[in-house]
């Protein structure tokens, strides 16, 4: 496939913005970049998000080839992290959804069990702060982690979100609540 | 929890980056005098220090480079055409979904007394191990890991129709099969050696760039005695003798003639792998040039790792100066290139990733280094 590829002599010292056009010129170099100078950072919130060690590859894999496609309706408004972070959102809740858990579900009534799981990284909790952390809903969850461990703005995590800046409020304060409430009952 | 502080809602508002110019101001001189406020906003914060402390471990590196290849050969495929049409297509696409559905659910229901075959019997790689090996396979619904610990095997793999590259893990690395027959040996705790018959692999060690290793090629480490055991198969080869031959029969797979033996030679096969990275060439004589080649290379990387990207391009050029036929050549240059674009030297990055293209036309990173140049 010809892909007309931007000048990305200085892909490195591009704003997130003018990476975004140089990807959305095809340029793969501005993929690896985006992925060197995000993948920590979406991987890490994923894995949180999500129960499942087996998705968190797949969920960063799709966030970036997302955004590779998106590329091109980038706006410039938002920092970087915040529009992936945005992606990996709409992707986590796709999949939670998606008929793709139907198919799982199948398989494992067909008792096709999974002898073995990969052993790259284990996402049970096993601290009282991740017990009750997972205990919170999704959303509440998205919203707490992309402020405490992102460090994400409210207004960030609104245009993450899809949602109001006053729900994000609501949410992140319905989060503490939750997570010190459990963290004092002593768990 | 109760706080008799009126103004104690504006902790979380302050937290929250809500407060600015004189509200800030004034909340934040009621915050250095009021104890009630100020525990509140010592819990929000320590709260936050927790959550931040449990964030998982980083991914291995190993898997960061594996996953960033992966990306990147799907998107240069056109993965992204595929999927952009499919986007668009709305109800199309949700029309789909339901078909999809109750396929599956017609498929449940004359599937599942279908006797499944166990997950060992869903491969056809080939493993042949010395009398020493120490190795064990683990199989997942997409996915199959060969762990080697110590020993040598030789591997086919058998490419089935969906499923994903075989990983050998190593205890220093992983290697990943892109549809071949090869042999890896690890002894000690280390990779001492992957030759390659068919196909390629691509060798990543821990603290070093990836090496691709093509048909007809051979990658060894420092050179490192091999136990006795181990010689009883390998015959009259030893790792310092038998980087370039293509692997002997003594590990052939039952029924398969066994490869003929081709003369050992002190001049990488050039032309049988063109613009390959060159093997080393080794016989006994050059046990301590191969230890010094590694040497560099190690210390030239330590650099990088470390910060010393200047220091790391000088180390790298002198390698490539002092070792022309090292197989680890490629790396060498393409980290040279990564180096000086660490420091800032648009220039000498240019002339860098010139010289890859130069020597390495059909690199493993052609396309990475094309894009540093444009």
């Amino acid at each position: 496939m010809n892909r007309p590829r931007a000048n990305s002599a200085e892909v490195r010292a591009l704003s997130d913005a003018e990476l975004m056009a140089a990807l959305a010129a095809g340029d793969l170099g501005a993929l690896g970049s985006l992925y060197d100078r995000y993948h920590e950072s979406v991987r890490r919130f994923v894995a949180r998000v999500t129960s499942d060690a087996e998705d968190v590859d797949d969920l960063v894999h799709a966030t970036f080839l997302t955004a590779a496609g998106s590329a091109a309706r980038y706006d410039g408004r938002a920092v970087g992290r915040a529009w992936l972070m945005g992606i990996a959102v709409r992707l986590v809740r796709r999949r939670r959804h998606a008929l793709g858990r139907f198919f799982t579900l199948l398989s494992s009534l067909r008792m096709v069990g999974r002898t073995s799981h990969d052993p790259r990284s284990s996402l049970h909790a096993q601290s009282d702060l991740e017990r009750a952390l997972a205990r919170l809903s999704e959303p509440k969850r998205m919203a707490i982690l992309l402020a405490e461990v992102e460090g994400l703005s409210c207004p960030e995590i609104a245009e993450a979100l899809g949602v109001p800046v006053g729900t994000v409020w609501t949410r992140l304060h319905a989060a503490r609540r939750e997570l010190r409430r459990a963290l004092e009952g002593g768990e | 929890m109760t706080n008799a502080c009126p103004r104690s809602f504006e902790v979380e508002a302050l937290h929250n980056g809500r407060l600015s110019g004189t509200e800030r101001a004034s909340f934040e001189r009621h915050l250095a005098n009021c104890g009630l406020c100020s525990r509140e906003a010592r819990a929000l914060a320590a709260l936050g220090d927790a959550l931040r402390d449990g964030v998982p471990a980083p991914a291995d590196e190993l898997h960061v480079r594996r996953e960033r290849t992966r990306l990147l050969a799907e998107f240069d495929r056109g993965f992204l055409a595929e999927r952009g049409a499919w986007f668009r297509r709305g109800v199309a696409g949700a029309l789909v979904l339901v078909a999809a559905a109750a396929l599956a659910v017609t498929l449940f229901v004359v599937v599942r007394s279908r006797p499944v075959p166990p997950p060992s019997a869903r491969t056809n790689t080939v493993v042949n191990a010395t009398n020493d090996a120490v190795w064990s396979r683990r199989l997942g619904e997409r996915w199959e890991a060969i762990v080697l610990e110590r020993g040598e095997l030789e591997i086919e793999v058998r490419r089935e129709k969906g499923w994903k590259a075989l990983r050998v893990e190593l205890p220093d690395g992983e290697l990943e099969d892109e549809g071949t027959i090869f042999t890896v040996s690890v002894y000690a705790g280390r990779t001492t050696r992957v030759t390659v018959r068919e196909g390629s692999v691509s060798l990543r060690l821990r603290g070093q760039p990836p090496t691709h290793i093509a048909a007809g090629e051979s990658w060894n480490a420092a050179p490192h005695p091999l136990p006795p055991s181990a010689s009883s198969r390998i015959e009259s080869s030893t790792s310092s003798e038998r980087v370039e031959r293509p692997r002997d029969a003594a590990l052939s797979a039952p029924g398969r003639p066994a490869p003929a033996p081709t003369p050992a030679s002190s001049a990488p096969p050039a032309s049988s792998v063109p613009n390959a990275s060159p093997v080393v060439p080794s016989a006994s004589a050059q046990t301590a040039a191969a230890s010094a080649a590694s040497d560099d290379f190690r210390a030239a990387v330590a650099s990088y790792n470390r910060g010393s990207h200047a220091e790391a391009a000088v180390l790298l050029a002198r390698f490539l100066a002092r070792y022309p036929g090292d197989a680890r050549g490629e790396d060498a240059s393409y980290l040279r290139v990564l180096a000086f674009r660490k420091i800032g030297d648009e220039a000498s990055r240019r002339r860098a990733a010139a010289d890859y293209l130069r020597r390495y036309p059909s690199g493993f990173r052609r396309s990475e280094v094309e894009a540093l140049l444009r």
